[in-house]
């Protein structure tokens, strides 16, 4: 695997340190731990691959593709509107704001708020990384996340996590290749359904 | 990516097919909505029953149902300043395709201070359909709209199976050129496995989207919640915008939750077709 500076930099925007606050977000996980969707280790690995395979997942990795290769703020438009419950639009909005406020200040960037894929796409792609690279890397960013979210909501233990994290890693590389010019549709209702019913769970940790 | 069926190689012997479309537009008299243009086609057909203070059209596919090379088109517009509802006579069927694929292509147009509401009954997906279903609308700035696509994974009590099914169906809905909301699935394959997935359905065999677009849509949130079963959510994706998903077992579960939905973001105008 050839390093250069640009996949280190791809690595610092998607480290958990980078703050766009990953670690206050659910994204709905915390309402399907509560209904009793999200159990234990093989049920999480089971949520995970659905969302990445047929949800926000693999829609997100075409963002990523489509701000990378093309009209950013036409693409930043078009993702608000796929956004299926209020949590999750505010999710993708502040982090895409924090990350994109940061980004353009450290790397002067030309670099507008948007939602988080969008702002990452066009981001890697003003410092001309590999968007196949950068949606792999994001996508198992997303789900190396939600793997910690996990933990604090229900007994997981830490390699039991690690090792539900190490099986989604094809997943991610196969979507994140598969999203090139592909359609945005998304199979996981229930996903987006529990990122609805989030909205008035009590008592709750996490902003989505 | 798409993969719906070819069109049938050049030699093959083709079906005709259903061929059918429906234009209709409704324009304002005083505080009376009437009808301003009509023109239907092939298979489509409507029916006008009198309503107060709008224009209701139940819309009829003649061929009854939809198989592979069919086309059906619904160009519906309700403008300024009157009121539309359209609604179907019975569940849609789209039967299984031996070649080809069935389209469904909706455009609905809302105009200033008009009220749009697009209430088909259930699409029922039979095996091996394969189908392209699009639903356009576009809103003027203080355009209303309540619409809902139900939709059916075959009737699983009558031991179907939906081993074999292409089903790829598009909302998108645009106000002033912006996109507001918009939505897709993509049922390729085997969809009771798919649907049977822990983040997809968890087995549900009939599901539905509602769009409600209107100055009061934050008042209904919380009440909306209270009528949605484990497997629903609402929530409220702009001030004026509110969408609300629905799983369920069967169609018979889904009418349940739906119809109390629907009757209070109709203002109890639901089409009687509904109730039977």
């Amino acid at each position: 695997m050839p390093i250069d500076a640009r996949l280190l930099t791809l690595t610092q925007w998607l480290s958990p340190s980078y703050p766009v606050g990953a670690f206050s977000y659910s994204h709905g996980l915390e309402a399907a731990v509560a209904r009793g969707w999200v159990s234990d280790a093989d049920s999480l690995r089971d949520w995970l691959t659905d969302v990445l395979e047929q949800g926000s997942g693999r829609i997100d990795a075409i963002w990523i593709w489509r701000a990378f290769h093309g009209d950013a703020v036409e693409v930043d438009a078009l993702a608000r509107a796929f956004q299926p419950s209020f949590e999750r639009l505010r999710e993708a909005e502040r982090q895409g704001a924090a990350f994109a406020r940061v980004t353009r200040e450290v790397w002067g960037l030309d670099l507008p708020d948007m939602l988080l894929p969008v702002a990452l796409g066009r981001a890697a792609h003003l410092m001309q990384m590999e968007a196949e690279t950068v949606a792999a890397l994001y996508l198992h960013g997303f789900v190396g996340n939600l793997v910690q979210v996990a933990q604090r909501l229900m007994p997981l233990g830490q390699t039991a996590a690690q090792a539900v994290l190490a099986g989604l890693t094809p997943v991610c590389q196969r979507v994140a290749v598969a999203a090139e010019g592909a359609e945005p549709w998304s199979n996981a209702f229930l996903s987006d359904i529990a990122a609805m019913q989030h909205e008035t769970l009590e008592p709750r940790l996490f902003q989505s | 990516m798409l993969q719906l069926r070819k069109e049938p190689e050049a030699g093959a012997v083709a079906q005709p097919r259903a061929q059918g479309r429906l234009d209709l537009s409704t324009k304002a008299r005083g505080t009376v909505s009437a009808i301003d243009r009509l023109r239907s086609i092939g298979s489509m057909k409507a029916l006008f029953p009198r309503r107060p203070g709008r224009v209701e059209a139940i819309a009829i596919n003649t061929a009854g149902g939809l198989t592979g090379g069919d086309h059906l088109e619904i160009n519906a517009r309700a403008g300024a300043g009157s009121r539309l509802s359209v609604t179907t006579q019975a569940a849609e069927r789209a039967y299984r395709a031996a070649s080809g694929f069935a389209r469904m292509e909706t455009e609905l147009s809302v105009e200033s201070g008009a009220v749009m509401h697009w209430l088909p009954q259930e699409l029922i997906l039979f095996e091996g359909a394969s189908l392209r279903r699009r639903l356009s609308c576009t809103l003027a700035a203080d355009a209303r709209l309540l619409l809902v696509e139900p939709i059916v994974l075959g009737r699983a009590a009558m031991g179907e199976t939906l081993r074999a099914v292409a089903f790829d169906d598009r909302i998108s809905v645009n106000r002033e050129g912006v996109p507001l909301y918009h939505d897709a699935l993509h049922l390729d394959g085997d969809a009771l496995a798919l649907m049977a997935r822990r983040a997809t359905g968890a087995g549900a065999g009939a599901m539905a989207s509602v769009l409600y677009v209107a100055p009061d849509a934050d008042s209904h949130l919380t009440a909306l919640r209270g009528l949605l079963p484990a497997t629903g959510g609402a929530s409220l994706l702009r001030s004026d915008v509110l969408a609300l998903r629905l799983l369920a077992a069967d169609s018979h579960e889904l009418r349940r939750s739906l119809v109390p939905v629907l009757d209070r973001l109709s203002a109890d105008t639901l089409p009687t077709s509904w109730r039977l």
